[in-house]
């Protein structure tokens, strides 16, 4: 008699097949991350800046093959820029991020950067920071009253601080890229003695102007004025709007008060607010504070033309 | 014998119920062992591969399994908190990168950990979709954090209050999901993600409100030199947007703000030693090496793993014992059977060879269903027993 035997052959099958998945599944292997193609390594040497002055100071003192990167556009104040998230993934890829200090550019308080990056260039160049001249403070709950970016951000104004700042850009620089050392070394020694020849210049103004007070149309001169020992009294005028009357009405409680000669404007005001200006005995000056990349030459020429107008305003030297 | 097999397989069916009772307390006489072994052994491995890519930990003195476990694999431990200064000073000294790490808060049942983008790289974490953290008020969700909350990139998600009867405690944030990792079959796949100021806001310490200068009477209760005093209505915001994120700001200097530990990644070996150096006499900070640290919790694993193996023996042993019981009464009951076999014309040994095919196929079935068990368990127990064993520790 032949016995049917498919019942235990599908039985052996059918626990073989079990225990050949099994045996896949608990011998497969965990997939491993492959940190060569991590998206948040920086692809290139780059430094990227917040504000045009320190992008120049890093365009002098860095070698050539070092990419210099500014993003800001031009019509917009840097120190008021808002990225937008992809700007600041940009800053994120920089092998060094180079941050004014003092408060400048509101934005990175907010926005997530990568911290092993970031050097501030400003900080331990002073022992503290000057404030602005008007700053709301207020009080909500127990935590007593405070104040929100009181802080005066123009900081290489001060030319000798702005030595400073670029020697913290040298040192970052040369803690990066070791083999460069004689090169960056050498970039910043140039600059440096550019930037204090200005410095002297603006010393001797100082001293040739003595207690003699100027006005500025925006408080944006605050390190300026102390390096220099320069009476600076702000207001709040815009270059390229005219002046209404309660702007006027303030122009001259501020000449009641403080006899200035020359006022201070970050741009060439209106041809109008120049002449009622002159009206008053009040010469204007333009001393471009350089935040922004400028449309004709660099930060250089346009400290140069700066401290040249001032000389020749206030006559210290004669006009060119 | 093919014959002797399938008369053993027949009789094996006629009687499941007690075949399979019999072939289940095998398996687990079998599989107890086996498994225990590969969960603990994949957990051991588990805890001590992530606590070995971590090099050192900075942390305040106290507990340093609570210092390694809250900061590593995110469970809640109370771990008394370092400040930012610490993780800033550690940096100064050129010597080690210091990942700062926030824990403490929830997100929907998921640890909110607040970090610097340096930890990304350093785990080897990327995103499967998105982008990383740009702005305060952004997260990132762990694979599995994502999946359990069906959340991905655009959508948000809810800070869970600290203290839920405390109405004047800090109220929860709206985060806005802005990626998502890829699996890391760890710790990291069931967190949330946010920059440390955002954790700091969403513990209240940090805050945004309209627009002082510019608010009404409703809102103010006094002007006086350039000094605003508002009331109650001043709206703050709990949710952090490109148009508010401006007048988010902090109360006091962030450097003193709290950091459960940082993630210390010395440049070089001897960066290393003369960090430790450093700390050894430091009164308030320890700085640990948490492959040490698991490494001994490893071995309470294992003192206890003997503990149980002895009572999984003497379990096994009854087990046996009852086996040998049932198929010795099963073989008298079966005597009439035996009998009319042997009428039948078969010899004593066909008739042993068919008993011996039933032991067999029984213990057979249960080395495998033990073993398919066990691999199993080894492969998708791991997760557990990790959660099990760090928060019971």
């Amino acid at each position: 008699m032949r016995m049917a035997r498919p019942a235990p052959a599908r039985a052996a099958t059918i626990v073989m097949m079990a225990a050949f998945v099994a045996t896949v599944v608990g011998c497969s292997k965990k997939p491993d991350p492959n940190p060569a193609a991590d998206p948040m390594q920086p692809a290139q040497t780059s430094i990227y800046a917040v504000n045009y002055p320190l992008s120049y100071f890093a365009e002098r003192i860095a070698p050539a093959d070092v990419r210099v990167v500014f993003p800001v556009p031009r019509e917009i104040d840097p120190a008021f820029w808002k990225p937008s998230a992809d700007a600041v993934r940009e800053y994120q890829a920089a092998s060094l991020i180079l941050l004014n200090g003092a408060g400048y550019a509101r934005w990175t308080s907010y926005a997530t950067l990568p911290q092993a990056q970031i050097v501030v260039t400003a900080d331990g160049c002073r022992d503290t920071y000057l404030r602005t001249e008007r700053s709301v403070r207020h009080q909500h709950g127990p935590e007593g009253t405070h104040a929100h970016s009181d802080l005066a951000f123009t900081t290489w104004l001060d030319l000798r601080l702005a030595v400073c700042q670029a020697s913290h850009i040298r040192d970052a620089l040369i803690e990066r890229m070791p083999t460069a050392k004689d090169s960056v070394s050498a970039g910043f020694e140039t600059l440096a003695r550019d930037l204090l020849d200005l410095d002297e210049r603006l010393r001797n103004l100082g001293q040739a102007l003595g207690n003699q007070p100027l006005l500025a149309s925006h408080p944006v001169y605050q390190y300026f004025a102390d390096a220099y020992g320069i009476s600076i009294q702000s207001l709040h005028l815009e270059p390229d709007r005219e002046l209404s009357d309660d702007d006027w009405k303030e122009v001259d409680a501020m000449l009641e008060r403080e006899r200035a000669n020359w006022m201070l404007w970050e741009a060439p005001p209106l041809a109008a607010t120049e002449a009622r200006l002159r009206e008053r005995g009040v010469t204007t000056v333009v001393v471009d504070p350089a935040g922004q990349s400028p449309s004709e030459g660099d930060f250089l020429s346009v400290m140069r033309a700066n401290v040249a107008r001032l000389e020749c305003a206030t006559g210290v030297k004669p006009c060119r | 014998m093919r014959d002797s097999i399938y008369l053993a397989w027949r009789y094996l069916r006629h009687h499941r119920t007690k075949t399979l009772l019999l072939v289940l307390s095998l398996s687990v006489f079998l599989g107890l062992p086996l498994i225990m072994r590969a969960m603990s052994h994949a957990t051991q491995q588990s805890l001590l591969s992530r606590a070995e890519a971590t090099p050192l930990l900075l942390g305040k003195k106290g507990s340093s399994l609570d210092l390694v476990v809250e900061t590593l694999y995110f469970q809640l431990k109370g771990a008394e908190p370092i400040t930012k200064a610490d993780v800033d000073a550690l940096q100064a000294t050129g010597l080690a990168l210091g990942i700062p790490i926030r824990t403490g808060l929830m997100a929907r049942g998921f640890p909110l950990v607040g970090t610097s983008l340096d930890y990304f790289p350093f785990r080897k974490l990327r995103m499967t979709e998105g982008r990383g953290l740009a702005m305060m008020g952004e997260c990132i969700l762990g694979a599995e954090a994502a999946e359990a909350l069906g959340l991905g990139p655009g959508d948000a998600l809810l800070t869970s209050p600290s203290t839920l009867f405390d109405l004047a405690g800090v109220y929860p944030l709206k985060l806005h999901v802005v990626g998502v990792l890829e699996p890391s079959y760890g710790p990291d796949d069931a967190a949330v993600f946010v920059d440390l100021r955002t954790a700091w806001v969403a513990e209240g310490m940090g805050h945004g409100h309209q627009d002082l200068s510019s608010a009404g009477p409703d809102v103010v209760l006094k002007r006086k030199e350039g000094t605003v005093t508002a009331n109650a209505k001043l709206v703050q915001y709990n949710e952090i947007t490109e148009s508010n994120v401006d007048s988010f700001h902090f109360h006091g200097d962030p450097s003193s703000y709290p950091v459960t530990a940082a993630i210390v990644v010395p440049h070089d070996e001897k960066s290393g030693v003369l960090l430790r150096g450093r700390f050894v006499d430091a009164e308030t900070r320890q700085l640990v090496r948490p492959a040490q640290v698991v490494d001994s919790l490893n071995k309470q694993i294992f003192r206890f793993e003997r503990v149980l193996r002895i009572v999984v023996w003497t379990v096994g042993l009854a087990t046996a014992v009852m086996f040998v019981l049932v198929m010795v009464l099963s073989w008298r009951l079966r005597a009439e059977e035996l009998r009319t076999m042997k009428r039948l014309g078969c010899s004593r040994w066909k008739a042993a060879q068919i008993m011996g095919s039933e032991i067999a196929l029984m213990v057979g079935a249960s080395v495998l269903l033990a073993g398919v068990f066990g691999i199993v368990m080894a492969q998708y127990g791991e997760t557990w027993l990790q959660t099990l064993i760090l928060r019971g520790s």
